[in-house]
């Protein structure tokens, strides 16, 4: 009977082997990193899925080089140290390159790692400027940066809210307070800083600050961070009282806000990118994406471009070697969902207009 | 202003102190520190969610008669949640209870990463998100403003705090928790059924986390697996800095360190928020080692 055993362990132990073998040989296999798991797993699912999009299309067409894609989800939880583990973890396995990471206090620990084993990264939401300041040849993204976006913020404040005092909270994330300086240094001398706060993520008690903030009586609170805390301080703020409007970034910009907010996040701002169910390129995408996983999140079309334009380099570079896919992406012209993109000398996209939305009656809407 | 932050404190420290209290029940007749208590009171807030969840397939007096339909999920909650205390120190603790001082505490993380992972596995990883079940109108009295559910909680927490005061000093169980934790062999020379009186305070620690954990998901609205960590943090500090083994000592500690971390976001900066806390808490342990309301230390650790 033991001797059985062994023959039959062994049989299996041999199957395995050569199933594995000839795998790694036929496939590519590309990374998408973000946050699978946690409370801001929304945001990582979107992602996902719209990397899978990308990726399901390639195969259908043939793949890559004539090899299949095969995808491998890494899930760093948001948490920096567990970026540098799904980054590890990606160049052990062998990936050709990375979509990711989401939060920018993730994707520049992360960076440091592609870097040093040459694998490209395409960041499709980390907006922290400092990503891709670093002087990294390998590191890319399809979003815009805080720069960008706090200047879209404040400008909008001054201009169209014309805002005398502003209140403004930050996660103590690297996005989160990174952003919300960004947005201080856009309102320059128009608008007096009554109150710059740092808050705790994965509390759930904001009621000290919002009492806070609400006697400094701002006109606008600018929040820099996600929209679980987002969606939080919104609805304690308005419970103590308080009845200046919400800004924030692409950081809350998830219908999970309204969810978690309640109907106090209605008259809530936030800056992003325009509103792709008007952009006329995205209709194949947002059509096909419906079609497989319901309606995409905000982050879904930014990660299937990611995804497309690093398989489109690959293809390009004729190779998976990382130096050679890194000028490729480097020199792509690429016609994607979001329209038309190219990389600058940085690896930031040479123009990401940013617009402002508005919160009405429980949805995100685009303010023409 | 002043009263504003008085109250945010008062609302949060609560719920620490509910869960504070199982802390220091078990640890007052067990010598135990239950690390896996925080994960009790977030099972407790999924059990809350569940039952909210279930609303729309109960019959239509529960929508209409909503405080009948919430008393119903706090009791649905904490009685299963108690029957996760029983087991819990059934399984984990009981049959250690002979053994090294370190190794039930060991079994007690162990049993928290379980907990954790049987509820992302079972509910998923993602937040859930409570359906407001009682409009949150803002009312405001004297410059200070509250809604009716922050009201509620507070008085629940009170309630169920005089409650327990009244369990653990006018009833013959309560006494038999006092003797045990007072010497447990004594007590069971007198006839005290010793075990039966450690699964009662377990039964009763896990009943108040649970309400605690029901409470934090209908005022705050969302909870997700990880809750039980923090949650179960803050109540341990809160257990300590009132004095463990100590009811009232866990009750005031709630409360405290509720309204010091209310007071010291408010008037210095809410960055350091918890810095506050813990630096009280290093000052009582320093000046008063057995906390504000402990018992002086009968044994050498």
């Amino acid at each position: 009977m033991r001797k059985w055993l062994v023959l039959f362990c062994l049989c299996m132990l041999a199957v395995a082997c050569t199933k594995k073998g000839t795998k790694e040989e036929n496939v590519i296999k590309i990374g998408a990193a973000g946050q699978l798991t946690g409370p801001e797993a929304v945001f990582g699912a979107d992602m996902l899925n719209g990397v899978k999009l990308a990726v399901e299309e390639w195969n259908a067409k043939g793949g890559v080089l004539g090899k299949k894609i095969e995808l491998v989800p890494g899930d760093d939880q948001a948490e920096p140290r567990q970026a540098v583990a799904v980054a590890n973890k990606f160049v052990t396995e062998g990936v050709a390159g990375v979509v990711g990471h989401f939060n920018s206090s993730c994707s520049i620990p992360a960076s440091d790692v592609y870097h040093k084993a040459g694998i490209p990264q395409i960041s499709h939401a980390s907006t922290n400027p400092q990503l891709t300041e670093q002087g990294f040849a390998n590191v890319f993204r399809v979003c815009g940066r805080d720069d960008q976006q706090g200047k879209v913020a404040a400008e909008f404040a001054l201009g169209r809210l014309k805002v005398k005092k502003v209140a403004i909270i930050h996660d103590k994330t690297t996005y989160g307070q990174g952003f919300a300086e960004e947005f201080q240094k856009g309102l320059g001398s128009g608008a007096q800083v009554v109150a710059f706060e740092g808050i705790t993520k994965g509390e759930k008690d904001y009621s000290p600050v919002v009492t806070k903030i609400k006697a400094t009586n701002p006109d606008a609170v600018f929040f820099g961070g996600i929209y679980t805390e987002g969606g939080l301080l919104i609805k304690q703020y308005k419970a103590v009282g308080g009845t200046a409007p919400f800004i924030g970034g692409d950081g809350i910009m998830s219908e999970e806000l309204v969810k978690i907010g309640g109907p106090a996040t209605d008259g809530t701002y936030a800056t992003f990118g325009p509103d792709t169910k008007e952009i006329a390129s995205a209709k194949n995408f947002n059509e096909a994406y419906r079609k497989k996983y319901g309606e995409p999140g905000v982050y879904s079309i930014y990660a299937y471009d990611a995804a497309n334009i690093l398989l489109q380099s690959i293809q390009k570079a004729g190779s998976i070697e990382g130096a050679k896919v890194v000028e490729a992406i480097r020199a792509i012209d690429y016609n994607g969902a979001l329209g038309h993109i190219q990389f600058n000398q940085k690896g930031d996209v040479k123009d990401s207009p940013y617009v402002v939305w508005k919160v009405e009656g429980g949805k995100f809407k685009q303010l023409k | 202003m002043f009263l504003q932050h008085l109250l945010n404190g008062i609302t949060i420290g609560g719920g620490y102190a509910l869960i504070a209290l199982g802390y220091t029940l078990v640890y007052g007749v067990l010598k135990l520190i239950n690390f896996a208590h925080g994960e009790i009171y977030m099972i407790g807030a999924y059990l809350g969610f569940i039952c909210v969840s279930l609303l729309p397939a109960l019959p239509p007096f529960f929508q209409t008669h909503t405080l009948v339909f919430v008393c119903l999920i706090f009791l649905v909650a904490a009685g299963l949640c108690s029957i996760y205390g029983f087991y819990l120190e059934k399984i984990c603790y009981r049959p250690l209870r002979g053994a090294p001082k370190l190794t039930p505490l060991i079994s007690a993380l162990g049993a928290s990463i379980f907990f954790q992972n049987l509820v992302m596995i079972t509910m998923g990883a993602k937040d859930k998100i409570f359906p407001q079940l009682i409009t949150q109108q803002t009312m405001t009295f004297a410059g200070v403003s509250f809604t009716w559910l922050q009201l509620t909680m507070i008085g629940l927490s009170l309630v169920l705090m005089l409650g327990l005061y009244w369990f653990i000093n006018r009833t013959r169980l309560g006494t038999a928790i006092r003797a045990v934790s007072t010497d447990p062999f004594m007590a069971q020379l007198l006839g005290v059924n010793v075990d039966t009186v450690i699964s009662v305070t377990f039964m009763v620690g896990s009943f108040l986390a649970a309400c605690a954990g029901v409470m934090i998901g209908l005022y705050y609205g969302t909870i997700n697996f990880t809750i039980g960590y923090l949650g179960g943090m803050k109540a341990f500090t809160a257990a300590v800095l009132g004095g463990i083994g100590s009811v009232t000592g866990a009750m005031a500690g709630g409360l405290l360190l509720g309204i010091i971390e209310a007071l010291g976001a408010g008037y210095f900066s809410t960055e350091y928020k918890d810095v506050y806390a813990f630096f009280i808490l290093i000052a009582v342990l320093i000046f008063r080692p057995a906390g504000l309301l402990g018992r002086r230390l009968h044994e050498r650790a």
